[in-house]
């Protein structure tokens, strides 16, 4: 590097040179100016035009930001780069002209990255967004995702769980599936992967689009109908070669605030004592004297907190020489989590390097390997896998320690006479002790080339690899384990999964683009071709000798069923083709079309066809517009197109056999096998069709721009595993079904408040996503989940219930009111009989469940505020969501009445009597499970709760060193907050964002969103940044 | 020539066949498009179709059939909940509404004997289109359409009318189908009992474990004594006795299967295998059974494991004291299919509890068991058999089969030969020999006296719910016994599946 980095810097100043001596020789008139010429971020900036206006004379600057210029006073001379407003200053008697320019926030000039290709953004007919890395580049955190927070109308973002590197769920315009993925489809410089952008360097990233209607992803087909995420990876475009270091450091913490009050061990203890007593039972010894555990606390939530370090480094180098370009960016992130024992790391690199060979010819290589180690106890999910769960759930007079203080318990079971049930394994063992570490490594590489054979026509022929190694271990020693219920000594397991997957993408297209008069086409021809094929073992052993020894050998014995090969592969061919024409830049139309035929459909309806068309008119090229001098910008689109969703899996369409269902005769064991499933060959693609209607808006000068769409699709044969009679000898039949209606409003607006030093501009966004189910299987209209429904006419995916009305207060109340026969009683809890039958009943054909609750927001929205004055700046970004409710479901057992876990605080005001009724929230304890049973186990509307939040996700300042040495061209430092506070009335946990699904381990999909089983808690972030370029 | 190079390079590209590209079948299944062509898949596929018979009797029928008579209660714990499935069987209220039942243990029995009929469908359709040999073939269809019968007869049984399939289901379309009549369905049980009585190997020649052309005549036989068609069912039962395969063994004990050993013997006409271990073979029904909560120390003596672990929750399957004292004096098998054990946290002033001894056999590790599970033993062939004689008439005949069974029991010969007397002494034997066998509710049910047994019994645990193991000041829920019908609902969540019922 840094001896082409010598040439450059000394080809620069011979050129320089060159150009004083032509300048001395000829126009000794003039003065010479000379000056630097900086961007408003104080960094200096190379290769600006620095040209005399009226002449053809000019310079540019150097590898230090500077120029010289022999100019006449009196002449005007013209600052001009790329990106950036061109400014003039006339020659007076100065000698230095130094100038700042300003980047061009002239939005509607940018260009933008749309699929296969770029346009002028005041071109565009479809519904995109973008957002550069400038916008974003102070947010301390390690996911792309969690720096989108709050930037984009249509897009929800949100953080499910704090674990570092994971969680983010991101779905545009509200689309959702039934059984498919709703993941949108990322496509990194032009290159389709076949995972998310989790793990991806945010470094790395040049810009974002985000493609939101039909026209701008129906490219890509039978993968569009969630959207379409382009990034655009750091290319070399400034002259001559940049360098720049960022870096922060931070501490994370977890907030008290939000965290699930729990009864402390002397408030467990009196709750037992009176449940005891309430029942007219003996109190047992270890509940009689409760203020004995007064000092003797175990908080054993806290015990898994601890606050944690986060840092990161990046270097970027970039050139542009004559003809070729280059990018590096270097990344290492460290973050270890807020639970004991969690630590992330991630190390990549990525080089991006163009070369022209040829006026004709141009090739590329880019190549991006990365390394993540992530070691994540089980803090997530229900009492199997969730510490953080069942540390709420452990009796907190159970000691964290033993009586030395020192030495972490094994277990904890108190005689069954006290109601014990379960033993309690020591959480902080399972954080410290289990391994449950995965690294990956993954290349993503592309190559192409591109050739020019004539002037119009663009012929490029690109090759793309994705190669993914991922390395799971997971040991569970004796010593500890992550569910409830297991004594410990424990039998230690060691799990073995690794995984390679290798895709690759061949894609060739032609871009014929010519202009007749005032009519301009572009047309655009493709073919592709793109495979995956992943294949993994995975080798579970179980009964180790030792702990200290967990290889496969090590085990007594190789559990057989959780021992596989696991191969996945799919295929796909594609043909697509675009018109884009344009008369005079006023009237717009696209047209697409592309044809994908999947290996996952269906041998009977393999090809599928997803065509778009657009319009669009630029209504301030009109003379009527123009008039209005106050709008700078005024544009129409329409959009509508037919898009996929092929995430139905590799081999939905298949009848599989499985031959491990053995049996056994006498003592021998017999092999046996089972048809499991149903063949389908007309399995295929979910259909989308959507309409678009936007309006883009600018006003004064473009101070003010604003973006409104609406839209609304139609999400037609949703893969279904359609439940069956069992009487058919299988559970389901995988099928395209069904009907989900969407639609809604997106509002952006960005406006510059103030200008001149002060310097204020605000970015705010809301977003109101509807859906309704139109159609499910025919003869079927509403499918329940454990906690959900979704039924025809209604929206997706409601929680369901019964409505409490507190409880029964006295014998006249329990007399005249609707029952549980045989199990209500005084103090029980009264539901609503929703049927009027009199009594009430859980399920079957009297239910008196209802829809109780909707986890989906009425408006989600974010708010950008950004700063400067001088050298000082700052920006707020906030994201919030309104009216959408979680499923706090962890109540099932923190509010066990039967005294089995620890109890939430709110339990202390439970029913105890006639006059001591409580808050109407919780019941009487007396009768046990045939009483308490009712308000635990019959899902009811106490446990629904407002999950509206307002998060200030993000607060920097920053102040920019305002001159450079030597050095650095410039330096900048900064401090910032993530995650600065959450304003929200939600009880249920610390984090709103939170929408574990189905039983919290994955499954249920999204016909079970908004439950809250206490996930990872989003800590906040203290962090200290700096940014040098050299 | 770079140009040529070039536009040779993007026709390279361009070219694949996309029909070969686009095809990517199943690598770690096999799929249906490559199964049922050979023998050893029809093997396998029969193999599987016995599977579900395991989590049958393991896990429903001792619940439907035993805990939901006047054998076998529950062990009440007041301290702990979720126990209202369990319950809401061994109190005969089960909630049941339009014919209809949310019940949990209800649904899943139903949903295990369609799998059996699923698989067996399978194997009955493709058979006769691939070639193999003849005794083999016949043998495989006989063991399927045995089990297709079998679990047929569980259905009819306890529901009554339910849909009937006999050929696998290809759609979606097809899955639910309107509900047979009782007769048509045991028009087609007896078909296939019948068919498999050819078909299968006798004892002799027939691999342990699996079932006989013996156990297919004594189906076939049970359900002439269902439908007291006695003559048919002497006929078959005489059959059996005639064959020369079977014989009681000498002592009762050893007529069930130890934890490894003493399986499918002399006396066995079929039983459930298990088979202990870490493979998902083994069973652990005992641990379904005993008292609870119980301490390591006071399992320990009954299942011999090496690593005890506390029973907690509420346990089943007392046996009540109306089993306890149905036994006439003097019989062997009342010690051994009772025992006691001492419960020191238990809440009940007597500490001491029965529980089913039948099927406690000494095992390795805990909650892992080995012992098998007896569908059906000569002993109940002989008192079959014993019973239609006497139904016809023929007392005298009847003697000397009833009398087996109670000589081997320690018992004096029965003497009697009024036919009503004889009667009450063979469903007095019958009870005492087939305790915990999942026997009881349907001779309640057969014999007619269901309804009057179960009223009588349930106002006695009413009336002293102590002794039917109450902690004292417990109550029996007030619904309790308010629902005693001869048929379960039909499972509510099929229910909702199909439009027929």
């Amino acid at each position: 590097m840094k001896s082409k980095f010598t040439i450059h810097l000394n080809r620069v100043y011979a050129m320089g040179g060159t150009f004083l001596l032509i300048l001395f020789c000829s126009s000794f008139a003039f003065s010479q100016i000379k000056g630097t010429i900086t961007g408003s971020d104080g960094a200096t900036l190379v290769g600006v035009n620095v040209s005399i206006k009226g002449t053809n004379r000019g310079t540019q600057t150097g590898a230090d930001g500077t120029y010289k210029i022999d100019a006449a006073k009196g002449s005007v001379l013209v600052y001009s780069f790329v990106g950036f407003t061109a400014k003039e200053v006339t020659v007076g008697d100065q000698t230095e002209i130094n100038v700042t320019l300003e980047l061009d926030e002239k939005l509607l000039g940018e260009v933008v990255v749309v699929g296969y290709g770029s346009q002028l953004k005041k071109n565009v007919t479809g519904a995109v967004q973008t957002v550069g890395a400038k916008e974003i580049k102070d947010i301390p955190v390690s996911q792309i995702g969690q720096k989108l927070q709050g930037q984009l109308a249509g897009v929800q973002i949100n953080q499910t769980t704090g674990k570092p590197g994971q969680g983010m769920s991101i779905r545009i315009r509200g689309q959702l599936s039934v059984s498919a993925g709703s993941d949108p489809l990322y496509v990194i410089d032009g290159f389709p992967i076949t995972g998310d952008i989790g793990a991806m360097n945010p470094d790395e990233i040049e810009d974002i689009s985000i493609l939101k209607d039909a026209s701008s992803t129906s490219l890509y087909g039978s993968r569009a109908a969630n959207g379409v995420v382009l990034i655009t990876t750091k290319k070399g475009k400034s002259a001559g070669t940049t360098v720049s270091f960022n870096t922060f450091a931070g501490i994370q913490q977890v907030p008290m605030r939000g965290r699930i009050k729990m009864l402390n061990a002397e408030e467990f203890a009196q709750f037992k004592k009176e449940s005891y007593e309430d029942a007219g039972q003996a109190v047992p010894v270890e509940f009689q004297n409760p203020s004995q555990y007064r000092d003797k606390n175990n908080d054993w939530y806290d015990a898994l907190i601890r606050d944690a370090p986060v840092q990161s480094y990046n270097l970027t180098v970039t050139t542009n020489r004559e003809k070729a370009r280059t990018s590096f960016v270097g990344g290492v992130f460290n973050q270890e989590g807020v639970v004991l024992n969690n630590t992330y790391k991630r190390y990549s690199l990525r080089m991006n390097s163009e070369y022209d060979i040829s006026d004709k010819v141009t090739l590329g290589f880019n190549v991006a390997p990365q390394y993540v180690f992530d070691n994540t106890p089980r803090t997530d999910g229900d009492r199997g896998t969730g510490i953080l769960f069942n540390a709420l759930h452990t009796w907190p007079i159970m000691p964290i320690y033993e009586a030395d203080g020192k030495t972490l318990t094994l277990f904890n079971r108190f005689p069954a006479s006290t109601g014990n049930i379960f033993a309690y394994p020591n959480w902080v063992r399972a954080a410290e002790e289990l391994v449950n570490e995965t690294t990956t490594t993954n290349i993503i590489a592309n190559a192409y080339i591109q050739y020019r054979p004539i002037k119009d026509l663009v012929l490029k022929s690109t090759f793309n690899i994705e190669m993914l190694r991922s390395k799971f271990f997971f040991f569970n020693p004796s010593t500890a384990t992550s569910a409830i219920n297991v004594a410990i000594p424990t039998t230690a397991v060691s799990i073995r999964q690794n995984f390679e997957n290798l895709t690759w993408l061949n894609e060739n297209l032609a871009t014929y683009t010519k202009s007749i008069n005032d009519h301009n086409f572009e047309l655009l021809a493709g073919f592709s071709q793109q495979r995956f094929q992943q294949e993994g073992t995975r080798i579970q052993a179980d009964t180790y000798a030792d702990d200290r020894l967990p290889t496969i050998q090590g085990a007594i014995n190789i559990n057989r069923g959780g021992t596989q090969s696991q191969v996945q592969e799919w295929a796909l061919t594609s043909v697509l083709s675009r018109l884009t024409y344009n008369y005079k830049g006023k009237y717009l139309l696209t047209a697409a079309v592309r044809r994908d035929g999947s290996s996952r459909f269906g041998a009977d309806n393999r090809w599928g066809t997803f065509p778009s068309v657009s319009l669009g008119w630029v209504l301030s090229d009109e003379s009527f517009i123009k008039s209005m001098p106050k709008i700078s910008f005024a544009k129409l689109r329409a959009s509508y197109g037919v898009i996929g969703n092929n995430n139905i899996g590799n081999y939905t369409p298949y009848a599989l056999i499985n031959n491990t269902v053995n049996a056994v005769f006498g003592n021998t064991v017999a092999p046996g096998a089972v048809v499991t499933s149903l063949a389908n060959s007309r399995l295929g693609w979910e259909t989308t069709k959507q309409l678009d209607l936007g309006l883009d808006l600018g006003l004064f000068n473009d101070r003010i721009t604003f973006v409104y769409d609406y839209y609304t699709k139609r999400t037609t044969n949703l893969l279904y595993s359609v439940q069956i009679a069992q009487e058919a000898g299988f559970t389901n039949f995988n099928d395209n079904i069904g009907e989900i209606k969407f639609w809604g409003h997106e509002f952006a607006l960005n406006t510059r408040n103030t200008t001149g030093k002060f310097k204020w501009s605000t970015n705010a966004n809301i977003s109101i996503n509807r859906n309704k189910v139109i159609a499910l299987a025919d003869g079927i209209d509403r499918v329940y989940g454990t906690f959900h429904i979704t039924q025809v006419g209604k929206p997706f995916g409601q929680f369901y219930g019964h409505i409490s009305q507190g409880m029964y207060l006295n014998a006249e109340d329990l007399k005249n009111s609707p029952q549980v026969p045989g199990r209500s009683v005084v103090g029980s809890i009264k539901l609503t009989d929703q049927n009027g039958d009199g009594i009430i009943t859980n399920g079957g054909d009297f239910d008196d469940r209802v829809i109780m609750g909707n986890p989906f927001p009425k408006f989600t929205y974010g708010i950008v505020n950004n700063f400067s004055y001088g050298n000082w700046d700052a920006s707020i970004v906030g994201s919030g969501s309104q009216g959408n409710q979680l499923l706090v479901r962890h109540i099932y057992s923190t509010a066990n009445l039967d005294g089995v876990f620890n109890l939430v605080e709110g339990v202390k005001y439970r029913f105890r009597s006639e006059s001591n009724p409580g808050k109407g929230m919780y019941g009487t304890t007396v009768g046990g499970g045939n009483v308490t049973g009712i308000e635990r186990d019959w899902m009811n509307s106490r446990f629904v709760a407002d999950a509206s939040f307002f998060t200030i996700k993000n607060v920097t300042i920053g102040y920019t060193i305002p001159r450079a040495n030597k050095v650095f061209r410039s330096a900048r430092i900064y401090t910032s907050i993530q995650q600065l506070y959450v304003f929200t009335k939600y009880w249920g946990g610390p984090n709103p964002e939170t929408s574990a699904q189905g039983d919290g381990n994955g499954n249920g999909g999204n016909l079970s969103q908004g439950i809250d089983f206490s996930n990872y808690p989003v800590p906040r972030t203290f962090t200290l940044g700096i940014n040098l370029n050299f | 020539m770079k140009k040529t190079l070039i536009t040779a390079l993007f026709m390279f590209l361009g070219l694949s066949s996309c029909k070969d590209f686009l095809t990517v079948v199943p690598e770690t299944n096999l799929s249906t498009a490559i199964f049922f062509t050979k023998e050893a898949d029809f093997q396998q596929a029969v193999n599987a179709a016995y599977v579900p018979l395991r989590p049958i009797t393991n896990d429903r029928a001792w619940l439907l059939g035993e805990m939901h008579s006047d054998n076998a209660y529950y062990y009440r714990n007041i301290l702990f909940g979720a126990t209202e499935q369990q319950e809401d069987i061994a109190d005969f209220a089960v909630p049941t509404a339009n014919g209809v039942t949310s019940n949990v243990h209800v649904l899943n029995q139903y949903r295990l004997d369609y799998q059996i009929i699923g698989r067996c469908n399978q194997v009955l359709a493709a058979i006769d289109k691939v070639e193999f040999g003849a005794e083999s073939k016949n043998n495989l269809k006989g063991q399927a359409q045995f089990l297709r019968a079998y679990a047929y007869f569980e259905l009819v049984r306890y529901f009554g009318k339910v849909p009937m399939h006999l050929t696998p289901v290809t759609n979606r379309q097809e899955a639910a189908i309107a509900l047979s009549e009782v007769e048509a369905i045991y028009t087609q049980i007896i078909k296939d009992a019948t068919a498999a009585i050819t078909g299968l190997l006798p004892k002799s020649k027939q691999e342990p474990g699996r079932v006989t052309s013996g156990t297919a005549r004594m189906l076939l036989a049970n359900v002439y004594m269902v439908r007291k068609n006695w003559g048919e069912a002497e006929k078959l039962l005489k059959e059996i006795v005639a064959s020369g395969e079977y014989k009681l063994m000498p002592d009762f004990n050893d007529a069930f299967s130890t934890n490894t050993g003493n399986k499918n013997n002399i006396e066995s006409m079929f039983e459930v295998q298990y088979q202990e271990g870490a493979s998902g073979f083994n069973g652990a029904i005992i641990y379904n059974y005993l008292p609870r909560p119980m301490s390591p120390e006071e399992l320990k003596p009954i299942t011999g494991t090496s690593n005890p672990q506390p029973l907690t929750g509420e346990g089943n399957g007392a046996p009540t004291p109306d089993l306890i004292n149905s036994f006439e004096a003097g019989d062997k098998r009342k010690d051994a299919t009772i025992a006691y054990v001492t419960i020191a946290g238990s809440l009940r002033a007597n500490k001491v509890f029965p529980y089913n001894k039948k099927f406690a056999k000494t095992h390795s590790l805990h909650g892992n068991t080995g012992n098998n599970f007896p569908i059906y033993r000569y002993a109940e062939a002989l008192l079959f058999l014993a019973e239609a004689l006497m139904e016809q008439g023929k007392t005298a005949e009847a003697l000397p089969y009833l009398n087996q069974v109670r000589t081997r029991a320690g018992l004096p010969d029965a003497t009697t030969t009024a036919q009503a007397d004889l009667r009450k002494q063979i469903y007095q034997d019958r009870r005492s020999e087939l305790a915990f066998e999942n026997k009881r509710w349907f001779d309640l049910v057969r014999t007619g006296t269901a309804v009057e047994v179960i009223t009588a019994y349930g106002q006695k645990v009413k009336a002293n719910p102590v002794e039917y193991y109450y902690p004292e000041g417990a109550t029996v829920r007030s619904h309790a016994f308010s629902n005693i019908s001869l048929l379960y609902g039909l499972p509510a969540d099929e229910a909702a599946l199909s439009p027929h019922f």
